[in-house]
């Protein structure tokens, strides 16, 4: 052992020599912003499937239950095992975020927040503990506790709303981050004006999610299934996970203008930002992209039912035709330029007709909230047809077609997922809290050290 | 003493019948399965009766004037302990009898309880909950303190949406272009005589059609003569039924038009109503104790500082109007008239046997995206007002 430390000593040694003296303080501000930000994607994208799975799972689980129905509890079984096999790789990537990268970069920042944050930081790394234990218990003790299902539900419950706490407890932070408030009072900091809308969207967002992976996971297994009975189940999953993604979906047009209200009437800047600013492209892309995820559900709807000749396809062709122009309607750019932010500094915010370059059928009030009610409406007429024609539909006989479209969906939301946190995170530019902290100033933090001086 | 008070009852009972009476009552056969569910609808009955007593006790003192009806409240709150929890009485049993109400009919509408031949047992009930909602809505006024002069200014606003005839509407229920005097006098009168005279033989419609069909709903109860989507067969229902009246002993259609199990409304119900009621109006009791009905200071049409806040089962619908631009108001206000008239029509609708939630998806989507709507809109509106 000694002879082995003598060895290896030198090379620490050497090392050590090499390291530099303290974190990096922000001399490449981008390099920082799009390493934390593709990070936070990534974690995004797995802790959002994790925490729905654990939502959802639950559900699922008491559905089959009460319906007494077998898909059911094999698909509630098969959410557990993607949680215990991602959980750790969710885990990993946010406490690679915070240990190097957030505290890294953006030390102050850190610090600042988890002095304001405390207590909803403490609770949420509680939460980690309870949803690991529960998750972990609630898939190894399926077949032990098959004769106690009722335990096993509440098991199932538990980890729901463990889960359900960690997502509020983050999205405090993360509102706050937004709009913050008297970060002296707790109430004040946990009930600050986003807090609220960002839990709904975000859960809810969580759920859809969810259901349009698993669809997409189980278009993938259906194509290699090679019995009739998996050829079964993974047909049935699948229509299930797009059914209740496009549900939860609809609701949140609402809930997302609710979200944008409150970011105009608390933090008018990031909202001016979204909307007319350098970010208001993105932000109609969002809208597009989400009409193009209800009509390209609303097609998985018809071709299912056509596939089997159950009754209803031909009204949700209709249906899908209103959904293209809505979405057409809801993709007219307001400016016809980069932004209006743009066209009003060079003079031009004026309709085209009299030489400007405005398109009123892009403004958000009322077109844009009118194609949101559209949306939803065709959306729910949807859900409702594709419902009825359902008891025609025979399980396992899907085509490739449909299973082509339950992947896109999945693609596709994985691309919503990732333009609403880019949105977010954005609209708060060049703020990390808003109006508080700029991230120049956060990385200009003057170093601890004593400033090197000549000796006297 | 046992013997005459016998006599006396059999001498009452000669004259009035009220034996047989009471046996009808109490001794009528009602689901086993479901039974606690179908506490609800007694306990609405209680805190509606609980709303009556109250508010008798209420009009003895309150002067229904500008300039007295802040007055007189303001004198229960400072030197009246006794009148001051019953005006918290009043008003906790209100609100909790609008959650109750609304659990209820959720209850029946996710059950099917509406369905042939209980279709006028749902038109009165969502019949009851309007007048109830519409209790709930001009008793707010009644203060005069500022928050009921802004609800009253807000609420007599939205009836002028209505296309043609919304000014005529708000201008008879103001009894001016403004809210003043004439609009408390009014707005008194429909509380307590109109509403009322309305929601009491209603409630004795919606009680007696209850005694004509009997209690029903929750598919539940006939969850053996189901048949799965998948094609297995669950078990099938036993043979032998205890049917009794008023329960027809015939199985109509797929469904059985009977419970699986039935016992008697006295004492196995009662108990359950009984639990469930008692423990509501404790709750209102000690609500009404500690928290009391608040009183702003009086109302000021002139203050440009007072920031108004809607009632709690208001704010879905002012979540909407805050969220909808100016242009678009009109179409959100169709939503709740819209939902009332699809309520009503509900059960001509949905026409079919089945009862089954899950096996009437479209009737029960859109009815839970209406509850969850509901539901979201209530806690972002909550949200909002936290951070006026």
């Amino acid at each position: 052992m000694i002879a082995l430390l003598a060895l290896i000593a030198p090379a620490f040694h050497g090392l050590q020599t090499q390291l530099p003296a303290q974190a990096p303080q922000g001399n490449n501000i981008v390099g920082a912003q799009i390493a934390i930000g593709s990070l936070f994607s990534l974690h995004i994208l797995i802790a959002g499937l994790v925490s729905g799975a654990a939502e959802l799972g639950p559900a699922i689980e008491f559905l089959g239950y009460v319906r007494q129905r077998r898909n059911y509890d094999r698909l509630a079984h098969g959410l557990g095992r993607f949680i215990t096999y991602y959980f750790s790789v969710s885990s990993t990537i946010a406490i690679l975020l915070i240990t190097v990268l957030l505290v890294g970069f953006w030390g102050h920042f850190w610090t600042t927040i988890v002095t304001i944050g405390w207590w909803p930081l403490f609770i949420e790394a509680w939460t980690f503990v309870l949803q690991v234990s529960l998750a972990y218990l609630w898939y190894y003790t399926w077949e032990p506790m098959r004769a106690f299902k009722g335990v096993h539900m509440a098991i199932g419950g538990l980890l729901a709303v463990a889960s359900f706490l960690q997502v509020y407890m983050i999205d405090v932070i993360a509102s706050y981050m937004l709009t913050p408030t008297n970060p002296q009072n707790p109430v004040r900091l946990a009930l600050n004006p986003t807090s609220y809308p960002l839990t709904v969207h975000r859960t809810v967002g969580n759920l859809a999610y969810i259901g349009f992976a698993f669809g997409g996971f189980c278009a993938i297994r259906y194509l290699r299934a090679k019995t009739a009975e998996n050829k079964r189940f993974y047909d049935w999953a699948g229509s299930f996970g797009l059914l209740w993604g496009v549900s939860m979906t609809l609701l949140q047009p609402v809930v997302g203008y609710s979200y944008a209200k409150e970011i105009q009437l608390h933090s008018y800047g990031s909202w001016y930002k979204m909307m007319f600013g350098s970010l208001s492209p993105v932000f109609l892309w969002q809208i597009t992209l989400l009409g193009i995820m209800f009509l390209t559900a609303t097609l998985y709807f018809a071709r299912r039912l056509r596939t089997d000749e159950a009754r209803g396809s031909g009204i949700l062709k209709l249906l899908a035709v209103g959904m293209v122009l809505t979405t057409l309607l809801a993709a007219q750019p307001y400016a016809l330029g980069f932004s209006y932010e743009t066209v009003a500094a060079a003079g031009l915010n004026r309709p085209f007709w009299d030489g400007g370059l405005i398109n009123p059928l892009g403004s958000m009030i009322p077109w844009k909230v009118l194609a949101l009610m559209f949306y939803t409406l065709i959306a729910i007429a949807a859900v409702v047809w594709y419902l009825r024609g359902l008891p025609g539909v025979v399980w396992g006989s899907a085509r490739r077609g449909e299973q082509r479209i339950l992947m896109l969906m999945t693609i596709l939301t994985m691309l919503m997922m990732v333009t609403m946190g880019f949105i977010r995170e954005n609209g708060r530019g060049p703020y990390l809290i808003s109006g508080e902290m700029t991230i120049q100033g956060q990385q200009a933090v003057p170093s601890a050290q004593p400033t090197p001086q000549s000796s006297p | 003493m046992r013997r005459r008070l016998s006599a006396a009852y059999e001498w009452f009972d000669e004259r009035t019948a009220i034996r047989s009476l009471l046996r009808k009552g109490l001794y009528e056969a009602v689901p086993v399965r479901g039974a606690w569910f179908y506490t609800l609808g007694s306990a609405t009955l209680v805190l509606i009766i609980l709303q009556l007593v109250t508010g008798i006790f209420l009009t003895l003192l309150f002067v229904p004037s500008v300039t007295e009806a802040w007055q007189s409240l303001n004198y229960l709150k400072e030197h009246d302990a006794f009148g001051s929890i019953v005006r918290g009485i009043h008003l906790w049993s209100a609100y909790i009898l609008l959650f109750v109400i609304g659990l209820h009919m959720v209850r029946t509408f996710f059950s099917g309880s509406y369905k042939r031949p209980r279709e006028l047992n749902w038109v009165t009930g969502v019949g009851l909950f309007v007048l109830v909602l519409g209790m709930a809505i001009t008793g707010a006024f009644l203060p005069w303190d500022q928050a009921a002069y802004w609800t009253a200014v807000v609420v007599t606003n939205i009836p002028a949406y209505t296309p043609f005839i919304g000014s005529f509407i708000r201008a008879l229920w103001r009894g001016a272009d403004t809210v003043g005097p004439i609009t408390l006098s009014r707005t008194f009168g429909i509380h307590v005589w109109l509403l009322p005279a309305i929601l009491f033989p209603l409630i004795g419609a919606h009680l007696a059609l209850l005694r004509k069909h009997g209690e029903f709903g929750s598919y539940i109860n006939y969850r053996g003569a189901y048949k799965s989507r998948e094609g297995v067969d669950v078990p099938p229902a036993p043979a032998q039924r205890p049917i009794e009246p008023p329960y027809p002993a015939a199985p109509s259609e797929e469904l059985w038009a009977a419970p699986l199990q039935t016992e008697d409304f006295y004492p196995h119900q009662t108990f359950k109503d009984g639990i469930v009621s008692a423990a509501l109006v404790i709750v209102v009791f000690i609500l009404a104790v500690a928290i009391g009905a608040p009183l702003e200071a009086i109302a000021d049409p002139a203050t440009t500082s007072y920031t108004p806040v809607p009632e709690w089962f208001f704010l879905p619908l002012d979540e909407l109007l805050v969220l909808v631009p100016q242009q678009l108001i009109p179409l959100v206000l169709v939503l709740p008239t819209g939902g009332v008239l699809l309520l009503l029509a509900l059960p001509f609708i949905d026409r079919g046997p089945e009862r089954n939630p899950f096996e009437r998806p479209a009737v029960m989507v859109p009815g839970a995206f209406a509850v969850l709507f509901v539901v979201i809109l209530t806690l972002l509106g909550s949200g909002r007002l936290f951070n006026l």
